[in-house]
């Protein structure tokens, strides 16, 4: 039973997938030659993912898209995995997190990120919605520490899949955005995230994280506003390996 | 077993996890009394949530956060579910569409709404109408999927339809008209369905689809920390993207009256802008000794000033008429001016790039702040007052009023005159 990956090489929500794998013992080969903004707009693409979403997963039963779902399918496809906790409610806490990790955490580094990157035209505008995006992902964060202060992982005693996407997500964000200045505010997500990119099944999928230097490399590479509806999803930089 | 869910009522995220129970014959129970803004900040809500986002689920072994997560939970409690799929790829499906809903339906719809409602980030058009572009080609998607199915998974009613209808829930009351979702049938089609299926019914109630888009209110005044609250009365669900500033509806400020425009009670002028105006367009001939000589009779240097614009980018302007709609653009967004101003706005050069220049009169001493604020070109533009006892700078004037050319040796590609 083959499962194909499409994806472009270093893409973070990729890696989710990629890992999961690793940890469930299942095989998934990446597609070859697929290149971000030509590949996934074909006709053939889009049928698996109507947006154009990266990545998308291909199995015998047919395409998934969303990284978080391709993930949960990777893990499912080995009975009971430990990867998704051993009760019912650590399974909705491993739900919650990876929910939580969605809607805060990427979705905040995407509103920063996106702004920093493309912004919308050289207005004030850009100033104001940076302040807000890193002001609203700071209570985020915060959040997570909190948690992050009493509990090795996000949930149990053990890696499961809410950690897995978690990584994955402040990954993207401490290789794009996050310098050490502002995550030193965070000293249990430091911890928690350095340890984590550093276990075997994570390391070999993710590489050598480097953590972004200077704010303003972001700013440099600011270019003008992309014509076709910018994704922050699609437009994922190609992460450092 | 008691699960007891903490949220206001009318809380579309609540209606999720209460419309799964009612499928799975769980009971759930509403927490009594519940305040927003007030229950969600004790220290006890805090440990079960540290966000203080609603809702949150109580359960024997301890509580849950994430609307969907909790939604997940109250289906799992029935063994072999079919909320749930019957196979595994209808179960990745089905968080899909979860998924989806998520990123997609709800955050499309955050960005659209909340900066109108006052919260979040102030609401700015380049950013509504991005929002809006962006929500369409994702409502577009999922239009495209449901003009072939029914249900968003399978042949039956799944935790993917229960998610999707309560997101698209607070978009069809609070902002998308009918005229919005008129481009969207099957949509349409979908989501009347189901708020009529019985479980759904019972949860959320009648359902009245917006009849106009929400005014721009102004940003709500509060306490950085503080999150969303529902309005009691149209129910909205608390933000899950970004905590905005809000007040709670008891508590909330009186809605601002609009405050008089500071403009209006500066002391009287003799000069009438209207008949400046008036004079403007009506002089067909002579326009130089008829306009321009009338102009400098009737103007008032005390109750008004004239400033000198030039675009900050003019680099930029490489095709004649994507400046031009620059241009056009910025007088539209100068709509809210018209009682305090007159400008010209000329468009030089034979070839790219070309410059853009203009002139404004505006009442009073200085460049009104509320054009300022609320006109997002001001800030593309160095601003240099006139100083009219400079014969040249009032020759400049007269020049642009006049649509000269050569203006300054070269031709002109366009001249606009916001009247």
């Amino acid at each position: 039973m083959a499962l194909v990956l499409y994806t472009n090489v270093g893409n973070t929500n990729a890696s989710k997938a990629l890992i999961t794998a690793e940890y469930s013992g299942v095989k998934i080969e990446l597609a070859k030659d697929f290149q971000l903004e030509v590949s996934n707009y074909t006709p053939e693409f889009l049928k698996m993912s109507p947006i154009g979403m990266v990545p998308v997963l291909e199995t015998p039963d047919g395409a998934i898209f969303d990284s978080n779902t391709i993930a949960r399918y990777v893990a499912k496809l080995k009975a009971d995995n430990p990867l998704y906790g051993s009760s019912l409610i650590e399974y909705a806490h491993i739900e919650q997190w990876m929910d939580f990790s969605s809607t805060e955490i990427e979705a905040g580094l995407g509103r920063w990120i996106y702004t920093a990157r493309f912004g919308f035209g050289r207005t004030s505008f850009n100033a104001l919605m940076c302040e807000f995006a890193t002001k609203v992902l700071k209570i985020s964060l915060d959040a997570l520490n909190a948690h992050l202060a009493n509990n090795t992982y996000l949930v149990g005693r053990s890696v499961t899949l809410a950690d897995i996407v978690m990584t994955c997500d402040l990954c993207w964000g401490y290789s794009c955005i996050m310098t050490k200045a502002f995550t030193s505010e965070f000293p249990h997500v430091e911890r928690y995230f350095w340890t984590m990119v550093n276990l075997p099944n994570v390391k070999k999928v993710i590489g050598e994280v480097k953590q972004v230097e200077f704010a303003s490399a972001v700013q440099s590479q600011m270019k003008a506003p992309a014509k076709e509806q910018a994704n922050p999803k699609e437009m994922k930089p190609k992460e450092v390996k | 077993m008691a699960l007891v869910l903490h949220s206001g009522a009318g809380n579309k995220n609540a209606f999720k996890a209460l419309i799964a129970a009612e499928y799975c014959g769980v009971k759930v129970d509403l927490v009594k009394d519940f305040q927003m803004g007030v229950s969600n900040k004790t220290p006890q809500f805090l440990k079960m949530n540290p966000l203080g986002k609603v809702p949150v689920l109580e359960t024997p072994d301890g509580a849950i956060f994430e609307s969907n997560a909790i939604a997940r939970h109250v289906t799992k409690l029935k063994a072999d579910n079919p909320l749930y799929g019957s196979s595994l790829i209808e179960y990745s499906r089905i968080e899909q569409w979860m998924d989806f809903a998520a990123t997609e339906i709800d955050a499309g719809l955050a960005r659209w709404l909340y900066p109108r409602l006052g919260f979040g980030i102030p609401f700015n058009a380049a950013m509504e109408e991005f929002a809006i572009n962006y929500f369409k080609r994702s409502l577009g998607a999922l239009n495209t999927h449901l003009a072939n199915n029914t249900y968003l998974v399978g042949q039956s009613v799944t935790l993917a339809d229960i998610v999707m209808t309560c997101n698209l829930y607070m978009g069809f009351s609070s902002i998308m008209t009918k005229a919005f979702t008129s481009e969207f049938p099957h949509v349409e089609r979908y989501f009347w369905t189901m708020v009529n299926q019985p479980n759904f019914k019972k949860v959320i109630g009648e359902v009245k689809q917006a009849e106009a888009v929400p005014a721009v209110q102004s940003q709500k005044k509060a306490p950085a920390k503080e999150q969303a609250k529902p309005k009691e009365a149209k129910p909205k669900e608390v933000k899950k993207e970004a905590p905005p500033k809000a007040a709670e509806a008891e508590e909330e400020e009186a809605p601002k009256p609009k405050p008089k425009n500071p403009l209006d009670l500066l002391p009287p002028s003799k000069m009438i802008l209207d008949e400046w105006k008036r004079l403007y367009s009506n002089t067909k001939t002579n326009f130089r000794e008829v306009a321009i000589k009338g102009f400098w009779d009737m103007y008032d240097p005390e109750g008004y000033s004239l400033w000198f614009c030039e675009y900050k980018y003019n680099e930029e302007n490489t095709v004649s008429f994507v400046t031009m709609n620059k241009v056009g653009g910025f007088l539209q967004r100068m709509d809210l001016a018209r009682k305090y101003a007159f400008g010209k706005m000329l468009v030089i050069g034979e070839n790219p790039p070309f410059k853009v220049k203009g002139l404004w009169l505006f009442r009073g001493q200085e460049i009104p702040q509320f054009v300022i604020d609320e006109c997002y070109d001001m800030e593309l533009y160095e601003w240099t007052k006139v100083d009219i006892s400079d014969e040249v700078q009032k020759e400049r004037v007269n020049a642009m009023i006049e649509d000269q050319e050569p203006f300054e040796g070269e031709p002109l590609l366009d001249a606009k005159c916001f009247k």
